[in-house]
């Protein structure tokens, strides 16, 4: 009767103990406030989770995109709550390994595309909210994405342990009580969630983001992510911080310059739904980020250029029979001055943006301006579509170094050069994966070095018996 | 001969039609050879050619012939490639380039009215279309969805799905006319292939008005962006390949296609099916060129009918000025119409027709007119403000009539390559000439509502060409009537079908250039079938 009640009550702490697991692991979904769930969404914009884990025009946060890295292409994952497919068993835990340290919940490491760097700064709260907003509100999608396959030594996962070592930080934000509340939360959002140092700061060997040079301009792919610290030169000092909230919300500031390729893009995604209070926040803070001036910029992007053309040149004379002869005034006749108008000055309401006073054509480095002739302006969000023409089918590689050179002397930054080499490999995507063979001939060498030394070290040895 | 090549399917003509055609097949997966007898070319050196010609009004001028594929330009002077056998002259105009003429249209991108198919059994005249509206209607939904084409909700042809997009913004002149004209005649948003909105990587239309003689941002659909399609989708594309002749084999199947390169160096291409698609007057050409010992006549002319039956649409129009400032030339060329006239009992008496309104800038045309009348200085100011503010054009689209005596054949004369030159016979008939007087009233009552003076008709008796051909390849279930089958299969060669809006056996009310891409679409998908082995689509 004892043993029987003992038992009884034995399974009955069992019982409440099962039960109560099953309530935690339900919790999410149960507890889930209507609230937490839409302050999660919101912060999902806010991360612009969507960028790299959706395919356009695919199912949200089905992952499958292929994102081009230096050392390979890396597949998103399968975000949604699939429990066949995606991170429907994850529990809040090991989201949160996921979100804030790069590490799946079998234990493998992300590869850093995932920006869990900057992630790191986000709140146990904030977290939450995202696990609840994934858990509760995306829908499951049961098709996982091909696994990521980079080249050896990158396809050991193991190996981001080392790096992480080094480059993870893994703290979450800290309030500085001598900044504004406004700053604080812009800092929070630029150096967290919206992830701003992962395109905007360069990155070292390693291809981790260099803290020293903080929002110092980087590359993304083919593109240029360029300098936005407070510098009034080489950065956004010259910006208001209406300007620079207008140019997140809108894609494009009149007078300064407008969002293309990814920055288009994460516009389209996230800064264009965020709050006018987080878009300030965050204007303030990165006009607080420290100066780095590149010095063979002599003045801001945005402020080079007047109207001017060159018809007198071109009116009456016949297009040259061979294509890659025709002139910069002239290509520029045929392919922008209908939009850009005959002096580079827009449209007389602004809709169609002038090419001077525009950072497109400022900048030292042309591979925006390369692409953005190549690939053209497009916008997933309101206004919807194509707001600039790609000009990649009917440019050649010399015609579009002649256009653009042109257009950089016309009415842009003179010292600037825009070589066919250069457009030849931006059109073709860039891929060097140079990065790839430097780390292998790194390995290489060490071992090499290694073997001779256990050469020599035989050797001497050998010296040492005979002697 | 050099250079032999093969596939599965042959495409002579790389235009809207011809691309379109190879496009479809190619994405099934067939092996297709599109033959293009003009050369490549880019919008940006067209933009520029425009923007460099004296003649801003000659849609031609961006458009210059290479001398191995000549094509006709009146202005200028008359090159004399499309020879004039009258009584009326049918001065046509087409582009022979990679992409062909829908370079420059207005992107009206019409479906026929129901009735359209069958004017012979309801109104005694023309003949019945082989197929009905409702067999072609997926294909029109298709060929619109590949276009971006936009129209008002009811202008009397039915869809089953909605336009893939909704209507460029009205232009200011094209409401006001709505305004005015509203309870007497409802004036709505042309049909037409007009990115209204972003779509297929193409930007939407922001009102350059020169749609004509070119769209300067690829804002409307072209043949052009219809051959980047097909080469994308696996076609391969022979440019500057002008093809002369077509053979064929003891059973009278078609086996090769034979053109010359700018050299006048003859090539072979063999193919299993071949498909002509270079427009209604090159294409009845190019099949009376292929007259053998078997087939004296030409291909496909058993019945004695390619090249007959040419049609077009006609127009008459009115100029006048209005009492308010409306300032045409701000939005597309040729946005809105009249669409109450394209169909009713009448037909059996007169032509129906649509009437179209134009929105060109009246600049150019009101300074030339202005100085050729003497008039400089502060009066010629005074007046072309005038006139560009207040000058209204309407004008009519007439449908003709298939007439066997209207016809292409070929000329005594040659072109440069040795070939002999199109040769057109044409009139204009009662019925069209009816339904032009009959629109005239239309034209007065307009007027007034707007409260125009100065009326200008255009010249009694003349009529202006709209480069709608149709009719000289016309299909239709009697080989003893017609060249080919409503799939598009000439009655003669089993492996020759013949996409173009040549096929089209009535003209209609409307722009030729949809019915010839939905009823290409739809050969295409019956070619698919029969090679698949299953059922025949409808």
């Amino acid at each position: 009767m004892i043993a029987a009640t003992a038992a009884g009550r034995m399974l009955t702490v069992l019982a409440a103990a099962f039960a109560s697991t099953l309530a935690f692991a339900q919790a999410p979904a149960a507890a889930a406030s209507a609230d937490i769930v839409k302050r999660g969404e919101y912060l999902a914009i806010a991360g612009d989770c969507t960028a790299c884990h959706s395919v356009p025009g695919g199912k949200p946060f089905g992952g499958g995109l292929a994102i081009p890295t230096p050392i390979g292409e890396i597949i998103a994952t399968n975000i949604t709550p699939s429990r066949s497919a995606g991170i429907g068993n994850y529990s809040l835990a090991q989201f949160d390994d996921a979100l804030r340290r790069g590490v799946r919940a079998d234990g493998a490491h992300l590869y850093p595309a995932m920006p869990y760097t900057s992630y790191a700064l986000v709140t146990d709260d904030d977290v939450a909210a995202l696990y609840a907003y994934f858990m509760n509100a995306v829908t499951p999608v049961d098709a996982a994405p091909p696994p990521t396959r980079l080249p050896f030594p990158f396809n050991v996962r193991l190996s981001m342990l080392a790096w992480n070592l080094l480059f993870l930080h893994d703290a979450t934000f800290k309030r500085d009580p001598a900044k504004s509340d406004q700053w604080n939360r812009g800092a929070y959002l630029s150096r967290g969630l919206a992830h701003c140092s992962t395109c905007h700061s360069p990155r070292n060997l390693l291809m981790a983001e260099d803290a020293s040079r903080d929002l110092g301009g980087g590359d993304v792919g083919t593109w240029f992510a360029p300098n936005v610290t407070s510098d009034v030169i080489s950065g956004v000092g010259g910006w208001s911080e209406q300007e620079l909230a207008d140019y997140l919300r809108n894609g494009r500031t009149a007078g300064k310059g407008q969002a293309s390729g990814p920055m288009a893009e994460a516009v389209d995604n996230s800064f264009r739904h965020m709050t006018d209070a987080d878009l300030h926040a965050i204007a303030t803070y990165v006009k607080s980020v420290p100066a780095l001036r590149d010095t063979a910029e002599t003045r801001p992007a945005y402020a080079w250029g007047a109207p001017a053309d060159d018809l007198d040149t071109i009116r009456g004379v016949a297009l040259p029979d061979d294509a890659e002869q025709v002139t910069g005034p002239q290509l520029y006749d045929a392919n922008c001055a209908t939009c850009h108008q005959a002096r580079g000055q827009g449209s007389f309401d602004g809709g169609l943006p002038p090419l001077f006073h525009n950072t497109a054509l400022g900048r030292a480095d042309t591979n925006n301006l390369v692409m953005v002739i190549l690939d053209g302006i497009v916008h997933n969000g309101e206004p919807a579509g194509v707001v600039m023409p790609a000009f990649r089918r009917d440019l050649s590689d010399q015609q579009v170094a002649t256009l653009g050179n042109y257009l950089l002397q016309r009415f842009g930054n003179p010292d600037a050069k825009v070589a066919a080499g250069q457009v030849g490999k931006l059109r073709a995507g860039g891929g060097s994966t140079w990065i790839v063979w430097a780390v292998r001939a790194a390995m290489l060498a060490v071992v090499l070095l290694v073997v001779a030394a256990l050469i020599g070290r035989g050797a001497r040895r050998r010296r040492i018996r005979d002697t | 001969m050099a250079n032999d090549t093969s596939a599965d399917f042959v495409v002579v003509g790389s235009g809207i039609i011809g691309s379109l055609t190879a496009r479809k097949l190619a994405l099934a997966g067939a092996s297709v050879i599109i033959l293009e007898a003009g050369p490549r070319v880019t919008r940006g050196e067209l933009v520029a050619r425009f923007r460099n010609s004296p003649r801003r009004s000659d849609w031609m001028s961006p458009y210059p012939p290479k001398a191995w594929a000549p094509h006709p330009v009146y202005q200028p002077a008359d090159n004399g490639y499309l020879v004039q056998a009258g009584p009326y002259p049918y001065p046509a105009e087409y582009i022979r380039q990679v992409g062909g003429t829908t370079w420059h249209w207005a992107a009206h991108a019409w479906r026929n009215v129901p009735n359209d198919f069958r004017i012979h059994s309801l109104y005694g005249v023309g003949v019945d279309w082989p197929i009905s509206y409702d067999d072609l209607e997926p294909y029109y939904q298709e060929a619109e969805e590949i276009m971006g084409v936009s129209g008002a909700p009811d202008t009397g042809s039915p869809r089953n799905k909605p336009f893939p997009m909704e209507p460029v913004a009205e232009p200011w002149a094209m409401r006001r006319v709505r305004e005015r004209l509203a309870g007497t005649f409802p004036v709505v948003t042309n049909t037409t292939a007009r990115n209204s909105r972003g779509y297929d990587g193409r930007p939407a239309c922001c009102g350059n008005n020169s749609c004509q003689p070119i769209c300067p941002i690829d804002a409307q659909y072209h043949g052009g962006l219809a051959a980047d399609a097909a080469e994308a989708a696996g076609a391969k594309l022979v440019a500057n390949a002008n093809v002369y002749k077509l053979e064929h084999d003891a059973a009278g199947r078609v086996v090769a296609a034979l053109y010359y390169d700018p050299d006048k160096t003859a090539h072979r291409v063999t193919g299993k099916t071949f498909i002509v698609a270079a427009n209604g007057i090159e294409s009845p050409r190019l099949l009376l060129l292929s007259a053998s010992d078997k087939f004296p006549h030409g291909l496909a002319n058993s019945s004695d009918m390619v090249g007959r039956n040419l049609m077009d649409h006609p127009s008459t129009s009115l100029t006048f000025d209005a009492d308010e400032d409306l300032w045409l030339g701000r939005g597309p060329q040729s946005p809105s119409s009249i669409n109450t006239m394209r169909d009713g009992a009448f037909r059996a008496e007169h032509a129906p027709y649509r009437l179209d309104f134009t929105n060109i800038s009246r600049v150019d045309g009101a300074t030339r007119a202005l100085i050729a009348d003497g008039v400089y200085g502060v009066e010629l100011e005074r007046r072309l403000r005038h006139s560009a503010a207040r000058e209204l054009n309407v004008k009519n689209v007439l449908e003709v009539l298939p007439r066997p005596e209207h016809r292409i054949t070929l000329s005594d004369q040659k072109d440069a390559m040795g070939i002999p030159k199109p040769e057109a016979h044409y009139s204009i008939d009662d019925y069209t000439r009816k339904g032009h007087e009959r629109s005239k009233d239309d034209f007065i009552r307009i007027a007034a509502l707007m409260g125009g003076s100065n009326l200008r008709f255009s010249k009694d008796g003349d009529f202006a060409n709209n480069q709608h051909i149709c009719g000289t390849l016309s299909m239709g279930n009697d080989p003893a009537t017609s060249v080919c089958d409503g799939w598009g299969r000439t009655h003669d060669h089993e492996n020759l079908f013949l996409a173009s809006t040549g096929i089209l056996p009535t003209s209609g009310t409307c722009n030729s250039t949809e019915n010839g891409v939905a009823l290409a679409l739809r050969t295409v998908q019956h070619m698919l079938a029969e090679q698949a082995g299953a059922a025949k689509p409808r």
